[in-house]
């Protein structure tokens, strides 16, 4: 999705109103302004200093910090998509990884934003505190930094309406006091309304920003269409309270059209991917099982980031699946490494082989094997010269023909030099004196 | 029209140059773009450049007085703020300085239209709204204050409503087309072909009188470095696929239709040739080296 400004006041449409006043000029494809351009150039320094100390950043952590740097002002937030397929089902670790690693920046004050919105629609808030709680987040004062909209309870309202008329006991949803019961899916506009509000919630209504984190995309496309979900996430992303936003989206359950809609409107994909394609039926059982294995243990990710320059940087990590959690490393064999161009190459070779040498040496030129005794053939360059039904397709065959005729004509074809090589620069008018 | 490519924001460079030549030369505006308040993508439009101005304000802190040179005379005459006025006639501006915006007095006095599609359930609104625009610029006025714009950003993109009724949006391209013709006016269209159906977009890019895309160039991409010349400075890449043929059977027939788009000193956007040199694959020496046809035993980038 093309970065728009979202905070330029609007000029007046007569000019009795006082001029607008104009924000400060991040655009893309040119670099920040000044004041944001400070604390760019400190996550820059940060970022140089952990690459000397030799602990070089992998790709998955630095998607993370591009999330955690948020958007400049007037800038539309970064919106990073991590797709999984059945192949590869490990998009919902990967939501977990970047959840938890930005919420240890926002813990430890390092983010632009300072909360996060969790809008849990396939896990329900209790899942996540376990999370939390796994990978050592502060969970006691989670209230402080993270709330969750449950749409995973109650995403309908019809439990609440069994609720009301009796139908089935009334129950608690447990403990988590940074939860909100959310039960109207299909209408995006209130989300809307509700996302923003728990935003407002957590870091106040002046400059505080916040990440949305939605769960799984996936799941809102069963209630509602791909321009309801277009907007809502358009609009998230033109928010100026929101710093970033990422969300989860299972590729292989939609449309061609839902995911092309999903991409354009992203700033970063991270597609989770098989290590290894199994063989298209051809291979018995016994072959493909460690295939299997090695895919249900981990995976590779192709991340697509577009640049504010305009340009789109591709990068490629392994993953594996481990007790504490996911672990990224770099591609191990160069061969691996999927290097995809997004402009074909072109090159011209302008030399000749031997064998191409030769075979141009062999092509018998039209008309020099005039009266050699063989019958007349035109090598039209379509079948070969010892064909007896040669396809009469020059003009010249009549001239030809008048050689079986002996005596009305014959072409007599000298070259201008045997040494001349064919195809060459040489113009035989060069000498012309005019 | 203009063909985006879902991965760069190119397209948007092209819209903003557009409005804000619009701009400076007084012309009525309208833009209408998916987003829910259009109106603050006004912000973003650059300043014109003047190079000329500039240089002239730096020689007169130096010249002395009775050594002026002739024609700056008239900016002592003048106002200081419409620099872009000489001779009393408005001159064409057509270099932006994208790390300016757009100075407010540009904007006052000014008819912009803005307006958001996000919310329409069809065109029908838009549709009227920009036949009543049209309206306004008459054909049988000469001056050029009198032509007007319309910039139409990502028609088509998923968060419209009508994104999916594909015959409506070409009902309205061809009505407005139609209306375009019969008045002072132009319109640029941007339209992400990847998020549409393939007949649609063909039919849209039949239905373009100049069509061109932009693409987007991957980063740090080695090969496409040793490729191309000016790599570096390279955001893109833009096609022209059409050129208005309109009132004439004689087509135009260009140099070239693949040109890189560059930010020059990341201020404005200059579109140049590509520079695209054969690659010897078998002996590996290069063809040329900056600009002669000599054989040298440089490898690196080509220029012709």
């Amino acid at each position: 999705m093309p970065e728009l400004s979202k905070n330029a006041p609007p000029p007046p449409p007569e000019s009795s109103h006082p001029p607008p006043r104009l924000p400060n000029w991040p655009l893309e494809n040119s670099p920040p302004p000044p004041s944001s351009k400070l604390s760019g150039l400190l996550n820059e320094l940060l970022y140089i200093g952990i690459s000397l100390a030799g602990t070089r950043p992998n790709m998955a952590e630095r998607i993370c910090r591009a999330l955690r740097d948020g958007a400049l002002e007037g800038e539309h937030a970064p919106a990073l998509t991590i797709k999984d397929s059945i192949q590869s089902p490990f998009g919902s670790m990967v939501f977990d990884h970047v959840l938890s690693q930005l919420s240890s920046f926002i813990v430890a004050q390092k983010s632009q934003s300072q909360g996060i919105v969790l809008v849990a629609f396939s896990r329900g808030p209790l899942c996540y505190e376990e999370l939390f709680e796994s990978k050592g987040n502060d969970v006691a004062s989670s209230n402080k930094w993270i709330r969750v909209l449950d749409c995973c309870t109650d995403p309908l309202g019809w439990r609440s309406k069994l609720m009301e008329s009796g139908r089935i006991a009334n129950f608690t949803l447990g403990t988590s006091t940074t939860a909100s019961l959310y039960k109207n899916v299909k209408d995006l506009d209130k989300l809307l309304l509700a996302i923003t509000e728990l935003g407002k919630e957590l870091v106040g209504d002046g400059k505080g920003r916040f990440v949305v984190a939605i769960d799984s995309v996936s799941e809102m496309l069963r209630h509602t269409s791909i321009s309801s979900v277009a907007g809502l996430l358009s609009n998230l992303r033109s928010h100026d309270q929101v710093s970033c936003l990422f969300w989860l989206l299972h590729s292989d359950i939609h449309e061609t059209k839902a995911i092309a809609a999903l991409e354009y409107l992203s700033s970063t994909q991270a597609s989770a991917v098989p290590i290894t394609r199994p063989v298209n039926g051809q291979r018995g059982n016994s072959e493909k099982l460690p295939f299997l294995e090695q895919n249900l243990r981990g995976g590779k990710i192709h991340v697509r980031f577009k640049r504010r320059n305009g340009r789109v940087r591709l990068m490629s990590e392994e993953f594996c699946i481990e007790q504490s959690g996911i672990k990224f490393t770099p591609i191990s064999s160069e061969a691996e490494m999927i290097a995809q161009s997004l402009v074909p190459k072109v090159q011209f070779n302008l030399q000749l082989s031997e064998k191409e040498r030769n075979d141009r040496a062999k092509v018998v030129l039209p008309f020099e094997h005039q009266g050699k005794g063989k019958t007349i053939q035109i090598y039209d360059g379509r079948k070969s010269l010892n064909e007896d039904k040669p396809e009469m397709q020059y003009n010249s065959v009549e001239k030809v023909q008048t050689v079986k005729d002996s005596g009305r004509g014959e072409i007599i074809y000298f070259r201008d030099s045997d040494d001349e090589m064919p195809d060459s620069d040489e113009d035989p008018d060069d000498d012309l004196d005019i | 029209m203009v063909m985006e490519d879902p991965e760069a924001p190119h397209h948007m460079l092209l819209i903003r140059n557009f409005m804000s030549q619009g701009l400076v030369h007084k012309q009525p505006l309208l833009y209408a773009s998916p987003a829910k308040d259009p109106r603050g993508f006004l912000g973003t439009l650059p300043s014109p450049m003047f190079s000329k101005d500039e240089k002239s304000r730096d020689r007169d802190a130096e010249q002395e007085k009775g050594l002026r040179i002739a024609w700056q005379y008239k900016k002592y005459f003048g106002e200081q703020n419409s620099e872009f006025q000489r001779d009393g006639k408005s001159e064409y501006c057509n270099d932006f300085d994208l790390r300016k915006p757009l100075e407010r007095h540009f904007y006052s006095g000014q008819q912009i239209d803005c307006i958001s599609l996000q919310d329409s359930a069809d065109l029908t609104t838009f549709q009227d709204c920009c036949s009543s625009f049209l309206s306004q610029t008459s054909r049988n006025d000469r001056n050029i204050t009198c032509a007007g714009r319309i910039a139409i950003q990502s028609l088509g993109a998923p968060q419209c409503d009508f994104s999916d009724k594909e015959c409506d949006m070409l009902s309205f391209i061809r009505s407005l087309k139609s209306t375009i013709r019969s008045s002072n006016a132009v319109a640029v269209i941007t339209f992400p072909p990847s998020l549409v159906s393939p007949a649609f977009s063909k039919r849209l890019q039949h239905l373009a009188d100049t069509l061109v895309s932009v693409k987007a160039i991957p980063d740090e991409d080695k090969e496409l470095a040793k490729l191309l010349t000016g790599y570096q400075d390279m955001v893109g890449l833009l096609s022209v696929h059409k050129v208005a043929r309109i009132n004439t059977q004689v087509p135009t027939i260009l140099e070239a239709t693949t040109f890189s788009m560059k930010l020059q000193k990341r201020r404005s956007l200059i579109l140049e040739c590509l520079n695209q040199a054969p690659v010897d694959g078998s002996t590996g020496s290069s063809y040329a080296s900056s600009g002669s046809c000599s054989g040298s035993s440089k490898t690196g980038s080509l220029d012709f």
